[in-house]
């Protein structure tokens, strides 16, 4: 039928278009042109953490499962893909980054049953055990971690049939493939009809029901997609950004950045993690030189940096105030203004239709 | 042989006739289906309640109800409030567990009627508070009502396998086929939270009948929905008997719309069925003129007849 819309229907020749100048810069001209420290500090730690909290809205924007566990995963990913490394050499990088986000997502899944009993906030208090319990087991156990007195792993070299992607380009290229293809599959998983279900769940669990929606194996599937997502960013996060890390750097505090990023960016939208996520990375960054230039030579840096997150809660409060949707919501609003301006589109659909 | 096979039925938009032409052949369709008999030579009813009690704590919400609902027929279920009309309906989709008493859903007999199962069963419902999923657009509501049917892993989905492509493709026109009888081909693409409130109820109907479901319960359609839209919904309701062959149970507060829409009504008081027939002979029967105008109990006078 012609009104049927596909979605996999071909995308506007516009966005086709921005998406192939985007594919340029994001895979030529950058890995090129720019500088190890923008590679290094913040592209890279910024397509793990939109990897992360794209996952993370697998299951909380979109499956509605509240959640404040993601740091266990990201460190389950990281561990489990140092293990698979250390132990099993004959094994592929590439294996061992999708078999640690399936380790994940079989630890999610576990993590993920009391959610057929519990929701809102009893949930997210349940999903806390993941936190504590992730954290305590890798640093009890020495096994983890090769037996370092304490939990500390130094990530492998990155390297490929060959290549090495060790570099700062290199791993930033390695990263950006990575969470290119997961952002792709996803999407599509979101389009199906198991997106679908994931949202009806979400808005009204007994309707869902009643139609025949499997209630068990639709948050499940969520607590295991959105697990392996958030394990293979954990496994970019250890090999691609930090290369050393610890179990205290997957505490309770990166489960809340994780979603702050997707409450600022936007709850369930793909793209909206992404959002989220610059503006999580890049913006401190921004604080930091602002309030270095301006005031450096008035107060010391330990002032500057407390003043700096004062600034950054002030202007989440404020932006959510103005619009609880997101950045993404924000975003799209500009583009139907901008489109309806020069009148070279028809109205931008409010659901997710393109990458990032 | 009616209720379970899915076999059985027109599936999957073999009814891609347009709407206005619609009631003429569906009516055969509908006499088909009454033919259909059980081995004794009796007609099967689509929906049977046995003895069914129920009670919460110690306050007893349904008592002993007795009720057949037979093919093609639409069904009202009357009563002041707190009769146990919802609990009824509760019951029969599963959501409730009778202390007692059985639900038959065409040869199937149930103690707990399967929730999870329903639409298997070729039952649909919808909620007297809406129950759409809002964010959602109308199209993949609709779609929702045929989630049942998805038999692709989430993994072949991915991948568009040939499987979930072509359930996905049938599923797609089951649904325009159902937008385009509802006029919602307008609002189509917006999400359904967005809707004013008569269009969401639509959307909820649209995605009970998708599935082409041999038994529709309606919780409640007229309430809160303006004079206007009233008529409308049941021009709907009655369209969806005619051209879809569902058989429909509606719970209603509404005197005046379920009079003229329903082949037989029957009257709940205090959980107890009190009255059963055509509108005509539950207008006139004592009882029910008592239970509405309050002889029995004053304080539930909230329709007069």
């Amino acid at each position: 039928m012609d009104a049927t819309s596909n979605p996999r229907q071909t995308l506007p020749v516009i966005d086709r278009i921005l998406i192939g100048i985007g594919a340029v810069i994001t895979f030529g001209v950058i890995p090129l042109a720019g500088s190890d420290y923008l590679m290094d500090a913040v592209l890279t730690p910024f397509l793990a953490l939109a990897l992360a909290a794209a996952g993370l809205n697998v299951l909380t924007g979109y499956a509605g499962q509240v959640s404040l566990g993601s740091a266990a995963f990201l460190a389950v990913g990281a561990y489990a893909a140092y293990n698979l490394h250390l132990r099993l050499p004959e094994l592929p990088l590439l294996l061992d980054l999708v078999l640690a986000g399936l380790v994940a997502a079989a630890i999610g899944i576990v993590f993920g049953l009391p959610s057929l009993r519990l929701r809102g906030f009893y949930l997210a208090v349940s999903t806390l055990a993941a936190q504590f319990f992730v954290q305590w087991a890798l640093t009890k156990f020495g096994w983890f971690s090769n037996d370092n007195p304490s939990g500390v792993i130094d990530a492998p070299a990155l390297t490929i049939a060959g290549y090495s992607f060790t570099s700062a380009a290199g791993r930033y290229l390695f990263s950006l493939a990575v969470v290119t293809v997961a952002t792709i599959l996803t999407l599509l998983l979101l389009q199906s009809q198991t997106g679908r279900n994931f949202i009806a769940v979400r808005d009204h669990e007994i309707a869902a029901k009643v139609i025949g929606v499997p209630l068990l194996r639709t948050k499940l599937l969520a607590f295991g997609v959105s697990s392996f997502l958030i394990g293979v960013a954990g496994v970019l996060w250890a090999f691609a950004y930090l290369r050393t890390v610890e179990p205290a750097g997957f505490n309770l505090d990166r489960s809340f950045q994780i979603l702050f990023i997707i409450i600022i960016g936007g709850l369930a939208s793909l793209r909206g993690a992404f959002l989220g996520a610059a503006f999580i990375v890049v913006f401190p960054l921004i604080l930091s030189r602002l309030g270095a230039a301006l005031l450096g030579g008035v107060f010391d840096s330990g002032v500057l940096e407390m003043s700096q997150r004062i600034v950054i809660g002030a202007l989440i409060i404020a932006f959510l105030i103005a619009e609880p949707r997101g950045l993404i919501a924000l975003w799209d609003r500009f583009r139907a203004a901008s489109a309806a301006w020069t009148g070279l589109r028809k109205t931008f659909p409010a659901t997710d239709t393109s990458r990032s | 042989m009616i209720a379970a096979s899915a076999g059985v039925l027109p599936l999957d938009g073999a009814l891609v006739e347009p709407a206005l032409s619609a009631p003429l052949s569906a009516r055969a369709d509908v006499a088909d289906r009454a033919l259909v008999k059980r081995g004794s030579g009796e007609i099967q009813p689509v929906l049977a309640l046995a003895d069914i009690s129920l009670s919460f704590g110690g306050v007893a919400a349904l008592r002993d109800i007795d009720l057949e609902v037979a093919q093609g027929e639409i069904r009202a279920v009357i009563g002041p409030n707190g009769a146990g009309k919802s609990s009824l309906l509760n019951v029969i989709s599963g959501l409730y567990r009778p202390d007692r008493g059985r639900v038959w859903l065409g040869e199937h007999s149930f103690g707990h009627v399967p929730t999870a199962r329903l639409a298997q069963h070729g039952v649909a419902r919808t909620f007297q508070n809406l129950a759409v999923f809002k964010g959602l657009s109308v199209r993949d509501n609709v779609l929702m009502g045929v989630a049942h049917r998805v038999r692709a892993g989430f993994l072949r989905q991915i991948a568009g396998s040939p499987l979930a492509r072509r359930i996905e493709a049938e599923n797609r026109a089951a649904a325009e086929d159902v937008i385009g009888f509802l006029h919602l081909r307008e609002v189509c693409d917006r999400a359904a939270g967005t809707l004013p409130y008569g269009l969401q109820k639509r959307v909820e109907l649209a995605r009970a009948l998708v599935a082409r479901p041999l038994l529709l319960l309606l919780d409640e359609p007229f309430a809160g929905v303006t004079l206007g839209e009233k008529h409308e919904l049941a021009a709907h309701v009655r369209n969806a008997r005619d051209s879809y062959g569902a058989t429909i149970v509606l719970i209603e507060h509404d005197i005046g719309v379920v009079m003229g829409l329903s082949d037989r009504v029957a009257v709940l008081d205090y959980g107890r069925k009190i009255a059963d027939g055509t509108p005509d002979q539950v207008r006139s029967d004592q009882a029910v003129v008592d239970a509405y105008l309050g002889v029995a109990h004053a304080d539930e006078t909230e329709f007069a007849l």
